[in-house]
This record gives structure tokens, C-alpha cells and sequence, in this order.
């Protein structure tokens, strides 16, 4: 005859132990590794936009970055910018160069794409189309959200590389060729993966998409 | 697979100081001291050491802030004496303020660098010599600009013939900054160390101390003609400038 055995107190403890570990666990590499679960997706089907023809859309991992250019600061900035965005040459870009909290940079589309990931050359990569000069704004703030084109340390060397201030950065007024300002998602832009400790990224993430916005 | 680890280790260590202004500038560590100023110069502050350049031969240390408040009434008294167009001109931005400055291991006031349109300077450098050290240093930011008005065999033809500048400025043990009671074409014993050195001490006194200047040309025709060359080639950069 098989004698019944109660669990000893402690014994139930461990056991509930053992399962409130599981479930933390298990929630854990479900849900927080998902970097995206509590960033706002932004649906272009409910956003209205004044000025439809200037608004540039980024897609990447987390959604939608919802872009303003600004032909009125950096006409020539934005025709290059809107040009290599039409020719599709941004998708697949690379976030290589990535401050925690500061900026983040892309737009190397020689060596700086998914498909063409050089990292011994990253960064010195051209578009084609040649160098711009800089269309520098004495007045315009680079506030959080603000896109510029990138450069060497030299002026009018701006080609394709461009970055996105995730913080005021009163320095750069001046400095960079301002092209425009994030409208929408730029907690999305928070959640690009950064280097460890470093500003280049090892294995960077990807822009998916990079359009003109499409209006009726 | 060892070369690999090597490589990310090393792309790592490179870039580990990296913030909006290293992106900048190219130089760590360093955070706005004042941004807003008539010319446009920008100064910089070190908050913690660096070492930047060819093999890390240079090296500064951070400021304590207390130090810095009490020198920079007296660094941007001299540097607004320089409107913004000249800067530009010149290629000058952001001054860099740190302390006990090296280059190679020897210790300097300042450090020019027009690529990066950046000065850094030593705010611990001797006081006596403090205000004119600042000018020195811009002069050879205006002869790296303007190399074509600051031609040096043009120069060193105003001295005597039997006298000779050494290689190099660190090279020689002309060293000393003080004012030479008997000029004899050289204002300073650092002055005969090579050109650009004797033109840079020149400029710094005409920037800080125009009389003596006046006084030592009178009887010193050498010095006269080489103040006159500064003077002549300076007002093709700026009428206004001296």
C-alpha cells in the first residue's frame, strides 16, 4: 500500500519559488527582449502632415520615423536627400555610428549597407552623386529629433551620410547642414541598438524602408 | 578567429570616449564651458584627461572649475580682441581649456590645430607670459592659413647674414620668453629659434604690448623691417586687426 505524502511547508515555499522564477523567466525572454513592445507604432492612415510633399517616412525595426525636410533651410540638402531616398539607396542602410542618447547615424551606401557591410571602410563611403556644400543655418536649433547631413571635418563634404539628434545639441548650431526634423517616432529611434561602450556598432541595425510619403 | 577578437577589441578602445563633440572636434572628454560669444568662438572645457594624436603624443589634463573661472576672464579678454570674420578667415573655432599640456612629452602653452579649427590651451601656463602665449599661438593658426603672406626665407632675409635659426623650435635651447632689453632683430631669445617662432613673438607683442614695440623699432632696424612685414601682410587678412 502506497503511503500518501504531504508536502512540508518549506517544500511548498521552493515550489511556488520555483514557479514565480518560470514565469519571470519566461516573460522575460518573450517580452522584454522585445525591444519594441512599448514603443508607439505610428499609423500614416491617421496622421495628417501640412506640408505632405516634404514628409519622408523611415522605416525600421520598431515602425514608422516620421520625417520633416526642410527645402526652405537646405534646398539643395533636401533634393540630394529626397533624390537618394526615390533611388530607394537608403534601404538597408546601416546604424553604425550610435551615441546612447545623443545620435544616431546612417546613410553610408557604398559601405554601409546590409548587403555591402564593409567594416574597415564605413563611414568613407560615397553615393555617386557627389559632394554637396553645406547649407549651414545660423538660426536653426539641433533640438532632439533634428536630422543633419554628416560630414568629414571638412565643410562641403556632405554626400549621403546623414544622423538624428536624440537630445538638443546647441554645438552643432552652425556646424551641420540641417535637412529636417523627426514629427513622429523618435522613441523608435531611442531603441536602434548602440555600440558596447563604443560609438561604431558591431552587427548595427537596419533601416527597412525609406520613402516618400505617398498622399491621395 | 583571434585576429577578429583583436579587431573588435582594438574598434572599441579607439572609440570609447566618443560623445557630439569628439564627433565634432575630435578630441574626448570635454563638455561646453561658453557657447554664446560675439565672435562666435566656442570654449571647451576638459572634464576629465586626454591623450589625442599621432601616437597619443598629446596629452592634457581636466580642469578643476574653480581654476578655470578665476583664468577665463583674462583668456576671453584676448580672444575678443579677434572679430569673427578674422576667425573664419583664420580657421579658428572652439578653444580647448585644459591643464599641463604636452606634446611629446614636453610641456607647451597651446596647441593649433586649423583642421579641426580648434586651440587648445593650458590654463596653468606661466601667468607672465599667459596673455602673449595666446596670441603666439593664433599667429601660427594665420601663417598655417595664409602660408603664401608669411613667406619664412622672405622673413629671415631681414637678419644679419651670419646668423642662423635652429631646425626646429624644441631643437634649440632658445627657450626663454622674456623681452630682450637690446632686441638686436630678436625680441626674445625664443624668437631666434626658428621663422615661424620669431614672427609668432612678434605678433604676440604687437597684440599685447604695441608700445614697447613702437619704443624697440626706433632703434632697431632689423626688428623694424620684420614688424613691418607682420604688420603689412596681417592687414591683407584684416585692416583691423592691429
Amino acid at each position: 500500500m502506497i503511503k500518501a505524502i504531504k508536502a512540508s511547508k518549506s517544500e511548498k515555499i521552493l515550489f511556488i519559488f520555483l514557479i514565480g522564477l518560470f514565469i519571470f523567466a519566461f516573460t522575460s525572454f518573450f517580452l522584454l527582449k522585445n525591444k519594441c513592445l512599448f514603443v508607439e507604432k505610428n499609423n500614416l492612415n491617421k496622421l495628417k502632415f501640412n506640408k505632405p510633399n516634404n514628409i519622408a517616412v523611415m522605416n525600421v525595426e520598431c515602425g514608422n520615423v516620421i520625417i520633416e525636410l526642410y527645402p526652405d533651410i537646405s534646398p539643395k540638402a533636401v533634393e540630394r536627400f529626397k533624390i537618394l531616398i526615390e533611388q530607394k539607396k537608403y534601404d538597408g542602410s546601416a546604424f553604425y555610428k550610435v551615441s546612447k542618447n545623443t545620435f544616431v547615424q546612417a546613410g553610408d551606401i557604398e559601405y554601409g549597407n546590409i548587403n555591402n557591410l564593409d567594416y574597415s571602410k564605413i563611414g568613407s563611403g560615397e553615393s555617386g552623386l557627389g559632394l554637396l556644400k553645406s547649407e549651414l543655418s545660423n538660426d536653426f536649433i539641433f533640438t532632439e529629433g533634428s536630422v543633419g547631413f554628416a560630414r568629414t571635418t571638412e565643410f562641403d563634404t556632405e554626400d549621403s551620410e546623414f544622423f538624428i539628434t536624440l537630445k538638443e545639441i546647441p554645438i552643432y548650431q552652425g556646424e551641420y547642414t540641417p535637412i529636417g526634423k523627426v514629427i513622429y517616432g523618435l522613441d523608435i529611434l531611442k531603441t536602434i541598438k548602440k555600440g558596447n561602450k563604443a560609438i561604431y556598432v558591431l552587427r548595427p541595425d537596419y533601416i527597412n524602408t525609406f520613402r516618400m510619403f505617398k498622399f491621395n | 578567429m583571434k585576429i577578429l577578437y583583436l579587431f573588435i577589441l582594438i574598434f572599441h578602445i579607439l572609440h570609447v570616449n566618443a560623445d557630439e563633440i569628439y564627433n565634432l572636434i575630435k578630441i574626448p572628454n570635454l563638455e561646453i564651458y561658453k557657447l554664446k560669444n560675439d565672435n562666435n568662438i566656442r570654449y571647451l572645457s576638459a572634464k576629465a584627461n586626454f591623450k589625442i594624436g599621432v601616437n597619443k603624443n598629446i596629452a592634457c589634463d581636466k580642469v578643476a572649475i574653480n581654476n578655470l573661472n578665476k583664468k577665463f576672464p583674462l583668456i576671453e579678454k584676448n580672444l575678443n580682441k579677434y572679430n569673427s570674420n578674422f576667425l573664419n578667415k583664420i580657421k579658428l573655432k572652439y578653444i580647448v581649456l585644459c591643464e599641463n599640456l604636452f606634446i611629446s612629452k614636453i610641456n607647451t602653452g597651446g596647441i593649433p590645430d586649423n583642421k579641426n579649427r580648434t586651440l587648445i590651451l593650458d590654463i596653468n601656463f606661466n601667468e607672465k607670459y599667459f596673455e602673449r602665449m595666446i596670441h603666439h599661438e593664433i599667429f601660427h593658426m594665420i601663417q598655417n592659413t595664409h602660408i603664401e603672406y608669411f613667406d619664412e626665407n622672405k622673413f629671415s632675409s631681414f637678419n644679419e647674414t651670419s646668423f642662423n635659426y635652429a631646425e626646429c623650435s624644441t631643437c634649440s635651447d632658445r627657450l626663454n620668453l622674456d623681452l630682450y632689453e637690446k632686441t638686436d632683430g630678436f625680441l626674445t631669445e625664443y624668437s631666434k629659434s626658428i621663422p615661424s617662432e620669431d614672427m609668432a613673438e612678434i605678433f604676440s607683442f604687437l597684440m599685447t604690448d604695441k608700445e614697447t614695440i613702437k619704443d624697440k623699432v626706433n632703434s632697431d632696424k632689423i626688428l623694424n623691417n620684420k614688424v613691418n612685414f607682420i604688420k603689412l601682410n596681417l592687414a591683407k587678412i584684416d585692416k583691423n586687426i592691429l
